[in-house]
């Protein structure tokens, strides 16, 4: 389905690598707010999201993100300023440390240095900021991570798999930091499980094919004081 | 932070390999500037290789991008340039202040220098380019492989392929210089060379048409400009005219060309001995003077003539044995011709030399011997002396 006010557009889009179909041609719309992409690892789901971020080209269709056709070269640079990506792994940065590698986002994104230190004050890195991202846990790099992505304010932030590898207590503190990102939301996770209890909207890739899973009532702390898992749980039939 | 170091060090050390022993030379010196980049370049180009594969993991910050998709390329190219032309000018500083220490010889290719910190800029170029597209650890040991084969590969002289950058001139003599417009055309070869790349690779991420120009204009300077290297049939030197020697006039006129100046005093410490046991036979000589060119050395109207072309440790002794070679018509190997050799040149007799006629020889004063060998002078030139011509008497 896609929604008069979808940020991400596809129309007929279908993708493509090593000559197998991960996202057959389809047209359906990502809409405001948080929404998961759900699937076992190699079904596609980092292609599908570098896809949205124009990292690459659909093998077919149409794709337009916030307003802009991404099959057009002089609208690629208009999407690609509002948008924020953060690929799996953050190990690769490991040797800048987290001021070093906000401002580097921060420079290509074409932000002044106070947009660096908004962000690290607004994702509680001020502490750590001076050390590499090598020496920090994994929770801490993921909000580097963020930081980076976000600096620029962008209006659709696209993550994959951010929560890999934490404990829940650290899944925890950062879903509502994920939820506040930006205003709309793309995030990918190996299980339905995973996103099911925070997300607005979950889908699931597989075969090819994408499913809209149905959507769950809004996230609410308070309301859901039993814990996040619960839902989980009760989904998965544990 | 180690790289300007590093590289600076394998400059000087390639660099100071290409200079003339003990003389100051500023072709020589430049030569050996510009021909330094034949190991530094390798290893620069490997660094921006690996700096490209590095910067690679942050490509999706930079790609998506409100700035243009090549100003990080651009950036990362301008620092690894800044880094390795830093190291570039950290050598030519110690190799031209060494020249500067000394009476140099002249001449000087001011050309020179920039067309090899223009070879070192493609250098880093290529390397980054190709870590660039393709970015895997396979790729930085395939730079390193294929840019040291490049330089490796072309020795001086070999073929028209040596001159081209980064170049090799091989060795640049005192009466020898670059030839006449070669830097300039290795100037622009490299130069249109690193722009064409760079502007290829910034159409590839950019389609901007407008670079475009400047491609094709850097692929066709780079073809004219090897047209004309090609021209230039692998010979990088050439004749310089004749500089006007400088002499020392007593107690022998020794006259060298100007760089070697500092010599002057060693040789004539160790020309005067021999030219005072030749004295009286067609071998003395009262003068010395440095052969302009190639040709055997040889005495002639008291004028001896020798080949002189550094000053490196032992270039007196050099001398002073390629002089009492030539004083035979023919390479000789007599024992009794070596004897007097030894005399003449002031060292130890040694040899397979009968030892009777060895003591005798040697129990001889020197004024004895000088006037021996007035008298056996053809016999002893013509390698035919015999004991015979060893007589026992006083």
């Amino acid at each position: 389905m896609i929604a008069e006010v979808s940020t991400i557009v596809a129309r007929g889009m279908g993708v493509r690598r090593t000559g197998r179909w991960l996202l057959r041609p389809a047209a359906f719309g990502i809409a405001g707010g948080v929404t998961g992409l759900a699937g076992p690892p190699g079904v596609g789901k980092t292609t599908l999201l570098a896809t949205f971020a124009t990292l690459r080209r659909p093998q077919a269709g149409a794709l337009e993100v916030l307003g802009f056709d991404a099959g057009k070269s002089s609208e690629l640079r208009a999407i690609r300023s509002r948008i924020g990506y953060l690929p799996a792994g953050l190990d690769w940065a490991g040797q800048l440390c987290i001021q070093d590698f906000v401002a580097y986002a921060a420079f290509y994104k074409g932000v002044p240095k106070a947009a660096v230190h908004s962000i690290i004050q607004r994702l509680d890195l001020a502490d750590t900021a001076a050390i590499e991202l090598s020496r920090l846990p994994a929770d801490v790099r993921l909000r580097a991570g963020l930081a980076a992505t976000c600096v620029h304010d962008p209006e659709l932030v696209l993550l994959d798999e951010p929560l890999a590898g934490l404990d829940e207590a650290a899944v925890l503190e950062l879903i509502p930091v994920l939820r506040t990102l930006a205003p709309t939301v793309l995030v990918t996770a190996p299980q339905i499980g995973d996103l099911t209890d925070w997300c607005d909207r979950v889908l699931t890739l597989s075969r090819g094919r994408l499913t809209d899973l149905a959507t769950r009532p809004f996230w609410n702390p308070e309301r859901d004081s039993d814990g996040m898992f619960a839902a989980t749980r009760s989904m998965a039939g544990v | 932070m180690l790289a300007v170091p590093a590289l600076a060090c394998l400059g000087i050390a390639a660099a100071w390999r290409g200079l003339i022993p003990g003389v100051a030379s500023w072709e020589s010196s430049v030569a050996a500037i510009a021909a330094s980049v034949r190991l530094v370049g390798p290893v620069a180009a490997t660094l921006a290789c690996w700096a490209a594969l590095r910067a690679h993991r942050l490509d999706y910050l930079r790609t998506l991008s409100a700035r243009s998709p090549v100003t990080g390329p651009l950036l990362d190219l301008l620092l690894l340039c800044g880094v390795a032309l830093l190291a570039y000018v950290i050598v030519a500083l110690v190799i031209i202040g060494d020249t500067l220490l000394q009476p140099a010889a002249p001449g000087f290719h001011p050309l020179g220098l920039p067309a090899g910190a223009a070879a070192l800029a493609a250098c880093v170029v290529t390397g980054y380019v190709a870590g660039r597209l393709a970015p895997r650890p396979l790729t930085a040991a395939v730079v390193a492989a294929m840019t040291t084969s490049w330089s490796v590969l072309r020795p001086a002289g070999s073929s028209w392929l040596s001159l081209l950058p980064p170049a090799a001139y091989g060795p640049i003599g005192l009466n020898g210089g670059l030839r006449p417009g070669l830097a300039a055309d290795q100037l622009v070869w490299a130069l249109a060379l690193g722009t064409a790349i760079v502007a290829g690779y910034m159409w590839r991420l950019s389609r901007h048409r407008m670079l475009l120009v400047p491609l094709a204009l850097g692929l066709a300077l780079t073809t004219v400009a090897t047209v004309r290297l090609h021209g230039y049939g692998g010979s990088a030197v050439t004749a310089t005219p004749p500089t006007a020697p400088v002499c020392r006039t007593w107690p022998l006129t020794v006259c060298v060309h100007p760089a070697l100046a500092p010599g002057l005093p060693s040789l004539e410490a160790v020309a005067t001995p021999l030219a005072t046991r030749l004295t009286g036979t067609p071998g003395g000589f009262r003068t010395l003077r440095q052969l302009p060119g190639a040709g055997p050395a040889h005495i002639k109207a008291g004028v001896a003539w020798v080949h002189l072309t550094d000053l490196g440790p032992g270039y007196e002794r050099r001398v002073a044995h390629e002089l009492v070679a030539g004083l035979h018509t023919a390479p000789c190997d007599s024992a009794y011709a070596a004897l007097v050799d030894a005399w003449l040149l002031g060292e130890p007799a040694g040899g397979p030399a009968d030892p009777v006629v060895q003591r005798r020889f040697a129990g001889w004063t020197d004024q004895r011997r000088r006037t021996w060998l007035r008298t056996h002078y053809p016999t002893y030139r013509a390698c035919a002396l015999s004991p015979a011509d060893f007589p026992r008497g006083t």
